[in-house]
C-alpha cells in the first residue's frame, strides 16, 4: 500500500526549481511580481508587459513548472495552447526584478520559497510588490483607489506619501497575500498592491487600472514612463460605452445606479458584465 | 518545518487517537468528541504550511495581521487508568487535487505523527475513520477494525458491538484498501514498530458521498473507545444530532423507488455478521448532491 501511495505522487518538485540563464547586474532590487492566472482587469500582465517592453527587460531565469502546475493535459485559451510559466526578467538600468508568472496550482509554499530564494539570494532583492485586480462596484467614470497591504508597518510608514487605501478584509486569501506572508517569515518587507476594478471590466483588459498602477511604480521607482498611451486607450473605452449607454436604456440605469453608489440585482451584473464584455470585444 | 511542541507533558506510555475528516465525518467526530469529553489539552501542532493552502487571511488597515492554516493539532490527558494523546487534523494533504490524503505529503504527514508518539513513549495508535458497507441506515452500526497485528485480534473481539474486517462480508478474498491518513497512518506505525489499529463505523453505501455528518456510527466508534480506556461515557447529546441526520436521510429513503426499496430492505435481514458475496444489490436513488464524493477516504468492498 505504501508503495502505492508513493506512486501516486506525480511530477516530483526539484529541490531548487528554479533554471537561470544569466545572473543579473542588480542592486538590492524590488522585486514585482504579477500574476497571469485569474488576472482580473488583465493588471498583472498589462502592467507587466509594459514595464518589460519600456524598461527592456531581459529574461533571466525561470522556474520550472513540473511539480507545480498540472500536465494531467494542456489548456487551451482562443484555440491557443497555453503552457504556465513563470519567468523572471531584470531591467538593470532601473533596478528592478520582474517575475510574471502563473499562478501554481500544487505546492505553493514550496513555489512561492522558490520565488523569494532566487530574489533574494540571486538578486540581493530587498522589497516585495505584488499586483492583482481588484472586484469593485465603483463605475469606470469615477476615480478608482489603490487598495494596499503591508506585510510591516516599515513599509506601510515609508510608503504613506502615495495615494494608496489601506485594504480592509477577512477571508480566503489570494496567492499574493501569501507570498506577501511568507516575505514577512523572511524578513523581506513587502506590499500588495490591488487597484479597484469595475467588475463588469474584470474579463477585459481595464487601462484606467494598469495607468495607475504604472503611475504609483513611476513614482516610486522614478522610472520616466510615459503613460499616455493609456489615456487613448481609456478615453477609446469610455467613448465605446457611454456610446452604449446611449443605444441602450437598461445598460445606462444599470451605470447611473452604480454611479450613484447603489448596488445592483445579480441579474443586472450579470447583464452589465456580459453586454461590456462583448462591446470591448469588438 | 515539522512539529511545534508546547510543553512537555511527561506521559507514561500513553495511546494515541488520531482523527482526520473522511466519510461521514464518523472517525474525526469520534475523536473530538473523545477530546472534549477528556477535556484534553493542547500540546503542540504540526507546523501547516507545507501542507496546505492557506484557508483564512486577515487584513487590518492595510497590515496584513495573520495567515491562517487548516490546523494539526496534538492534546494530552492524563487518566486514571491510561494516559492518552490525540492528534486532529482538520484537512488531508492531498497531491494532484484528490479529496484525500494521497503521495509524499500524506506520508510525511503520518510520519510526523508517529515521530511525536514515540517522543512521548507512545506504544499504540489507534485511528478511526468510515467503513463503507451494505448495512442499512436503521441499523445500529458495526465497528470493524482493521489491526496492525494478529496479538490485537482476540482483544478486538471482546470490544462492544466490534468485528473484524474480514468478517463483514462481500470482500472478495478478504483484501481492502483504507485510503486516506486514517489508513495510511496504520501502516506507517507498523512500519516503525508501533502497534495501531483503525476503528471504522459503519455507513450505507449510498450514504458514503453524503455532505452531511453520520453520527451514530461516530457513536458506536466512541463506545469502543469506552472500552478501551475503561471509562464510562454519557453520549445522550448525540441523540438531537441523529435525530436531524436520520430525519434526512428518511427523506432520501421514502423517495426511494419501491423496487429499490423492497431490495434495499432486505439488508436488515441478512445475517450481518456472515461473510460470502454480495446478494443484495439495490439500485440506488440518490439525490444530485450526492454524486461526485464518496470515491475515497474510507473503506470499501473491494
Amino acid at each position: 500500500m505504501l508503495m502505492n501511495v508513493l506512486k501516486e505522487a506525480v511530477g516530483k518538485v526539484e529541490k531548487n526549481p528554479v533554471e537561470i540563464h544569466k545572473v543579473p547586474q542588480l542592486q538590492s532590487p524590488s522585486l514585482i511580481v504579477g500574476w497571469q492566472t485569474q488576472d482580473i482587469g488583465k493588471l498583472g500582465l498589462g502592467v507587466i508587459d509594459f514595464l518589460i517592453e519600456k524598461l527592456g527587460g531581459k529574461l533571466i531565469a525561470e522556474i520550472n513548472p513540473l511539480g507545480f502546475f498540472n500536465f494531467t493535459g494542456v489548456r487551451f485559451k482562443d484555440d491557443l495552447v497555453q503552457v504556465p510559466e513563470s519567468k523572471f526578467w531584470a531591467c538593470e538600468k532601473d533596478n528592478l526584478l520582474i517575475l510574471k508568472s502563473d499562478e501554481p496550482g500544487f505546492e505553493h509554499y514550496h513555489f512561492l520559497n522558490s520565488i523569494l530564494d532566487f530574489a533574494e539570494d540571486q538578486c540581493g532583492a530587498k522589497e516585495l510588490y505584488t499586483l492583482n485586480g481588484a472586484l469593485s462596484y465603483v463605475a469606470h467614470t469615477h476615480p478608482c483607489k489603490v487598495l494596499t497591504v503591508f506585510n510591516k508597518p516599515e513599509i506601510k510608514a515609508r510608503l504613506r506619501d502615495y495615494e494608496l487605501e489601506d485594504m480592509n478584509w477577512e477571508g480566503p486569501p489570494a496567492i499574493s497575500s501569501y507570498l506577501l506572508w511568507i516575505a514577512k517569515r523572511r524578513g523581506i518587507p513587502g506590499v500588495s498592491l490591488w487597484p479597484e476594478i469595475p467588475f463588469y471590466l474584470a474579463a477585459r483588459e481595464d487601462p484606467q487600472a494598469i495607468k495607475l498602477t504604472l503611475s504609483f511604480l513611476n513614482m516610486r521607482f522614478n522610472l520616466g514612463l510615459n503613460l499616455e498611451r493609456f489615456d487613448q486607450e481609456i478615453e477609446h473605452q469610455n467613448a465605446k460605452i457611454a456610446q452604449r449607454r446611449k443605444e441602450d436604456a437598461e445598460i445606462d440605469k444599470a451605470l447611473s445606479a452604480l454611479e450613484r453608489g447603489q448596488r445592483l440585482e445579480e441579474e443586472e451584473q450579470l447583464k452589465l458584465a456580459r453586454e461590456i464584455y462583448e462591446l470591448l470585444g469588438k | 518545518m515539522g512539529i511545534k511542541l508546547y510543553r512537555e507533558p511527561g506521559l507514561e506510555n500513553p495511546i494515541m487517537f488520531v482523527g482526520w475528516p473522511g466519510i461521514g465525518n464518523i472517525g474525526i467526530m469520534a475523536v473530538n468528541i473523545l477530546r472534549d469529553i477528556l477535556k484534553a489539552e493542547e500540546l503542540g501542532e504540526i507546523e501547516s504550511w507545507d501542507f496546505f493552502y492557506p484557508k483564512k487571511v486577515s487584513i487590518r488597515d492595510g497590515l496584513l495581521e495573520n495567515l491562517e492554516f487548516p490546523s494539526n493539532t496534538f492534546y494530552y490527558q492524563r487518566l486514571e487508568k491510561k494516559d492518552v494523546l490525540f492528534f486532529i487534523g482538520e484537512e488531508q494533504p492531498t497531491e494532484g487535487g484528490r479529496m484525500y490524503a494521497s503521495g509524499e505529503k500524506a506520508y510525511r504527514m503520518a510520519n510526523l505523527v508517529v515521530d511525536m508518539g514515540l517522543k512521548l513513549g507512545c506504544q499504540r495508535i489507534y485511528t478511526s475513520g468510515a467503513c463503507v458497507s451494505l448495512t442499512h441506515h436503521q441499523m445500529r452500526p458495526r465497528v470493524c477494525a482493521v489491526v496492525s497485528s494478529e496479538n490485537l485480534i482476540e482483544e478486538v473481539k471482546q470490544y462492544p458491538n466490534t468485528i473484524l474486517i474480514s468478517e463483514t462480508g462481500g470482500r472478495g478474498e478478504g483484501e481492502g484498501t483504507i485510503t486516506g491518513l486514517n489508513g495510511l497512518l496504520l501502516a506507517v506505525a507498523k512500519k516503525r514498530g508501533l502497534e495501531s489499529m483503525c476503528l471504522m463505523g459503519e455507513i450505507p453505501d449510498w450514504l458514503s458521498g453524503a455532505t452531511f455528518p453520520y453520527p451514530k456510527a461516530s457513536r458506536s466508534v466512541l463506545e469502543v473507545f469506552a472500552e478501551i480506556l475503561g471509562i464510562e461515557m454519557d453520549l445522550n447529546f448525540l441523540k438531537k444530532m441523529e435525530g436531524q441526520v436520520e430525519e434526512i436521510i428518511e427523506g432520501f429513503y421514502v423517495k426511494f423507488p419501491p423496487k429499490t426499496k423492497e431490495e434495499y430492505d432486505q439488508r436488515k435481514s441478512v445475517a450481518p455478521v456472515e461473510p460470502g458475496t454480495i446478494t443484495v444489490q439495490a439500485k440506488i436513488y440518490v439525490d444530485e448532491r450526492f454524486k461526485g464524493g464518496g470515491g475515497e477516504g474510507g473503506e470499501k468492498p473491494s
